[in-house]
C-alpha cells in the first residue's frame, strides 16, 4: 500500500484541522501521520500529511482536499527528488 | 453586487451591519424564524427592504431557500437561531450540498464567551455542518460581518454551487462596528476554473469525431450553468441520443426527437441502454451517481468518457475519465461547437444506425402504466393529467419516493428550472417548502407540489406560512396510504412483508380538512373521471393555496427498475420481466 506525503498550506484559522481531519474520516482516507506547524507567514500554516492510499487514487484525495476553501496549496513530497510535485488549487489535467 | 453607499462607514451594531450586508449582497427575500441568539438581527430586519417570510419550522426555511434558488438561479437565504433552530437546518443544508444548490444560511450563536460551555441553546453548528456545507463561518467579531457575508455569497454561487452557513455569536450582533462592504474578495484557496482549457476541448472534439455510439449524458450541472440553449445546439450538431438525469429533467426538451429520457434506477429502457451500449459518454455536469450507474463495474463497459464538470474532484471519483474538461459546463458546450465543426470537417461518423436502434428501443419500451382493473385511481394517470392540463410553464416540486419517480417520468418537461426535487439526499418532506420557495421566486408561475402522503405529513405545516403570506402553491397529494417506495421494495425484496409502511392516510388525517384548517382550499378526488375537473378547479384558485387529496391505487409500482446494486443490464420493465433483448440489434 502506497504512502504519500503531502505538504498542505492552509489558512491559519480556527477549525482548519477539523475540516481536514473530518474530510479524511468521512471519505475513508487513512492518515498515517499528521504534523501541523506555523510558516513564516502568520496567516498560513503548514500541514504535513502522510496518507496511505488504498481504494482511492491520490488524485482524488488531493482533489477533495483542495475543495476545502481554507486549503491554499498542496504539494506531494517526493523523497530524494529535487523538487516537489506541485498541485495548484486546480489540478491541471491537460497541460 | 448591489451596493448601499449610504451605509458605508456608518457606525452601527453588528445586527444592522448583517442586514445591510445582506441587502448589499442583493438578497430580496429570506425565510426564517427568530429566537434568542438571533434576536438582535430581527430588529433591523423589521426595517429592511428584504422580505422576511416567517416559516413554521426551520427545515421549511431551508427547503424554501432551496426552492427559491432552484427556480431563480440565485442564492436562497434562510435564517435561524442557535441550538435547535440551527440543527433544524441540518437536513436542508445536507440536501442542498448533495444537489449543488446555492444557499446561505444565517444562524445565531450563543455569546462568544459562552461558546464551549454547553450554554442554553448552544450547538456547534459549524462543526455539525462541516461535512455538507461548501464552507462555513463562525463570526465573533462584528467587524468581520460584511466580509464574511460577501464571501459566503461568493462561495455559494460560484464554481460548483453549494450551501454556506454563517454562524454569528450574539454579542457580535450587539456590539458596535463600522460598516464597510468589501470591494474585493480574497480567498487564496478558492479559485474555480470557469473557462475550460482549449486542449481538453480539442481532445473531446477529437474523441467525439471518431465515436459511432456517443451519448450526451446530461446532469443537473447543465441547469445550474444555464446551459440549456448550448446543450440544444450541441446535441443537434452532433445528432446523438441525449439522456437527462433526475437532476437534469428540463435541461433538454422531452419532446425533442433526440431525447431518450431519464437514465438510472427508474429510467427508460432507451436511456439506460443508450448509456450501457455507448462507445462514448459525453458527460455534462453529471457525477456518475450510483442511482445512474447501477453496479459500477458493469456500467457502460465499452464506453470512453468525456467528463465535463466544474468540480475537479468529480473527475475520476466514480468513473475514469479519458478526457476531463474542467470548467463551467455552459462554457464547455459553447467551446465544443466550433471545435466539433472543425473536427467534423475532416471526418464525421454516421450515427444513423446507432440512433435508429435507440429510437426503436424507445418506441418498443415507452413509459407506461397499468390502469387498475377495479376502477380505482392510477397515480401515474393523475400525474400525467397534471402535466397535460397545466402545461410546460408550470413548476413542479416533488417529495421523495414513488410519486417523485412518476413525476420525473410522466410530467413532460420542456424548460429548465421547472422541476425541483431532492435528488441526492432523497429528503422526504422537501416538496411543500420547496414549492413555497419556488412560488416566492416565481410568483407569476403556477407551482405544483406533487407530494406523497408520507412526505406531506413531514412538512405540511408550511402551508400555514403560504396561506398567511400570499403564496398560493398547489399541492397534489398522491395518497396511496403507504410509504410507497419502501412498500414497493418490500413487495419485491422482502416477500411482501409490509413492516411499518402502512400509513392509513385514507382514514387519518383527513387531508382536505387539514388543508382547510391551515387556510388552504382542500379538495379530494378518487375517481379517474373526476381528475380533470379537480385539477381545473385547483387551477382556477389563485388567491389561496390548494391541496388536492388524490386517493390512488395502493399497489402501483414504479417501472422500469434497476434493483439497487445490480447491473443496468438487468433492467426490468415490470416484475420479473426484462426487455426482449433478442429482438434488438445493439
Amino acid at each position: 500500500m502506497a504512502i504519500h506525503k503531502l505538504e498542505v498550506l492552509v489558512e491559519n484559522e480556527p477549525g482548519v484541522l477539523a475540516r481536514v481531519a473530518g474530510l479524511f474520516a468521512r471519505r475513508t482516507y487513512n492518515i498515517d501521520s499528521l504534523v501541523v506547524g506555523p510558516t513564516e507567514n502568520a496567516k498560513i500554516s503548514k500541514m504535513i500529511i502522510e496518507v496511505s492510499v488504498e481504494g482511492h487514487s491520490l488524485e482524488q484525495v488531493i482533489a477533495q482536499l483542495d475543495k476545502l476553501i481554507n486549503v491554499i496549496r498542496i504539494e506531494e513530497v517526493l523523497e530524494g527528488a529535487i523538487s516537489n510535485t506541485k498541485h495548484d488549487t486546480q489540478p491541471d489535467y491537460q497541460n | 453586487m448591489a451596493h448601499v453607499p449610504t451605509a458605508e462607514g456608518t457606525v452601527m451594531n453588528g445586527a444592522t451591519s448583517l442586514v445591510k450586508s445582506l441587502e448589499a449582497a442583493g438578497v430580496d427575500v429570506m425565510f426564517g424564524i427568530p429566537g434568542g441568539a438571533i434576536l438582535p438581527a430581527y430588529d433591523p430586519i423589521y426595517d429592511s427592504t428584504i422580505r422576511h417570510i416567517l416559516v413554521r419550522h426551520e427545515q421549511g426555511a431551508g427547503h424554501a431557500a432551496t426552492g427559491y434558488a432552484q427556480v431563480t438561479g440565485r442564492a436562497g437565504v434562510c435564517i435561524a437561531t442557535s441550538g435547535p433552530g440551527a440543527t433544524n437546518l441540518v437536513t436542508p443544508l445536507a440536501d442542498a450540498a448533495m444537489d449543488s444548490v446555492p444557499m446561505v444560511a444565517i444562524t445565531g450563536q450563543v455569546p462568544s464567551l459562552a461558546i464551549g460551555t454547553d450554554a442554553f441553546q448552544e450547538a456547534d453548528i459549524r462543526g455539525i455542518t462541516m461535512p455538507f456545507t461548501k464552507h462555513n463561518f463562525l463570526v465573533t467579531n462584528p467587524d468581520d460581518i460584511p466580509r464574511v457575508i460577501a464571501e459566503a455569497f461568493h462561495i455559494a454561487t460560484t464554481g460548483r454551487p453549494g450551501p454556506v452557513l454563517v454562524d454569528i455569536a450574539k454579542d457580535a450582533l450587539q456590539k458596535e462596528t463600522t460598516y464597510n462592504w468589501p470591494t474585493t474578495i480574497e480567498l487564496p484557496g478558492y479559485k474555480p476554473q470557469v473557462t475550460p482549457h482549449q486542449n481538453s476541448i480539442n481532445d473531446a472534439a477529437a474523441l467525439i469525431a471518431i465515436s459511432k455510439k456517443p451519448v450526451l449524458y446530461v446532469g443537473g450541472g447543465v441547469i445550474k450553468a444555464n446551459g440549456a440553449r448550448e446543450l440544444l445546439a450541441l446535441a443537434e450538431l452532433l445528432g446523438a441520443p441525449v439522456v437527462t438525469t433526475l437532476m437534469a429533467r428540463g435541461a433538454f426538451p422531452d419532446s425533442h426527437p433526440l431525447h431518450m429520457g431519464m437514465p438510472g434506477m427508474h429510467g427508460t429502457v432507451a436511456a439506460v441502454t443508450a448509456l450501457q451500449k455507448a462507445d462514448l459518454l459525453i458527460t455534462l455536469g453529471a457525477r456518475f451517481d450510483d442511482r445512474v450507474t447501477g453496479k459500477l463495474s458493469t456500467f457502460a463497459v465499452n464506453a470512453k468518457v468525456i467528463h465535463a464538470d466544474i468540480d475537479p474532484a468529480e473527475i475520476g471519483k466514480n468513473r475514469y475519465a479519458d478526457v476531463p474538461v474542467i470548467g463551467d459546463v455552459r462554457e464547455t458546450m459553447k467551446a465544443l461547437v466550433p471545435a466539433l465543426k472543425a473536427a467534423f470537417a475532416k471526418s464525421q461518423p454516421d450515427l444513423t444506425p446507432w440512433l435508429d436502434s435507440m429510437n426503436k428501443l424507445r418506441a418498443t419500451y415507452p413509459l407506461g402504466y397499468d390502469i387498475p382493473s377495479d376502477g380505482s385511481l392510477s397515480p401515474q394517470f393523475v400525474i400525467e393529467r397534471l402535466s397535460q392540463i397545466c402545461g410546460p410553464d408550470t413548476i413542479f416540486a416533488a417529495g421523495v419516493g414513488q410519486h417523485q419517480m412518476w413525476a420525473s417520468q410522466f410530467v413532460k418537461y420542456e424548460k429548465p428550472r421547472t422541476w425541483l426535487n431532492s435528488g441526492g439526499a432523497g429528503t422526504m418532506g422537501y416538496a411543500v417548502p420547496a414549492a413555497m420557495g419556488a412560488k416566492v421566486g416565481a410568483p407569476d408561475t403556477t407551482v405544483w407540489a406533487i407530494d406523497g402522503d408520507g412526505c406531506f405529513q413531514m412538512t405540511n405545516q408550511e402551508l400555514v406560512t403560504c396561506a398567511l403570506n400570499d403564496i398560493p402553491v398547489k399541492i397534489a397529494i398522491i395518497n396511496n396510504e403507504s410509504l410507497g417506495m419502501v412498500r414497493q421494495w418490500q413487495t419485491l425484496f422482502y416477500d411482501s412483508r409490509y413492516s411499518n409502511t402502512s400509513l392509513e392516510s385514507k382514514r387519518v388525517p383527513n387531508f382536505p380538512l387539514l388543508a382547510e384548517a391551515m387556510g388552504c382550499v382542500g379538495l379530494a378526488c378518487e375517481r379517474p373521471e373526476d381528475v380533470d375537473a379537480v385539477i381545473e378547479k385547483a387551477m382556477s384558485i389563485n388567491d389561496q393555496p390548494v391541496v388536492v387529496d388524490f386517493r390512488v391505487h395502493r399497489d402501483a409500482m414504479v417501472w422500469p427498475m434497476v434493483a439497487a446494486g445490480t447491473s443496468n443490464d438487468d433492467i426490468m420493465i415490470a416484475r420479473a420481466t426484462a426487455p426482449d433483448w433478442d429482438s434488438q440489434e445493439l
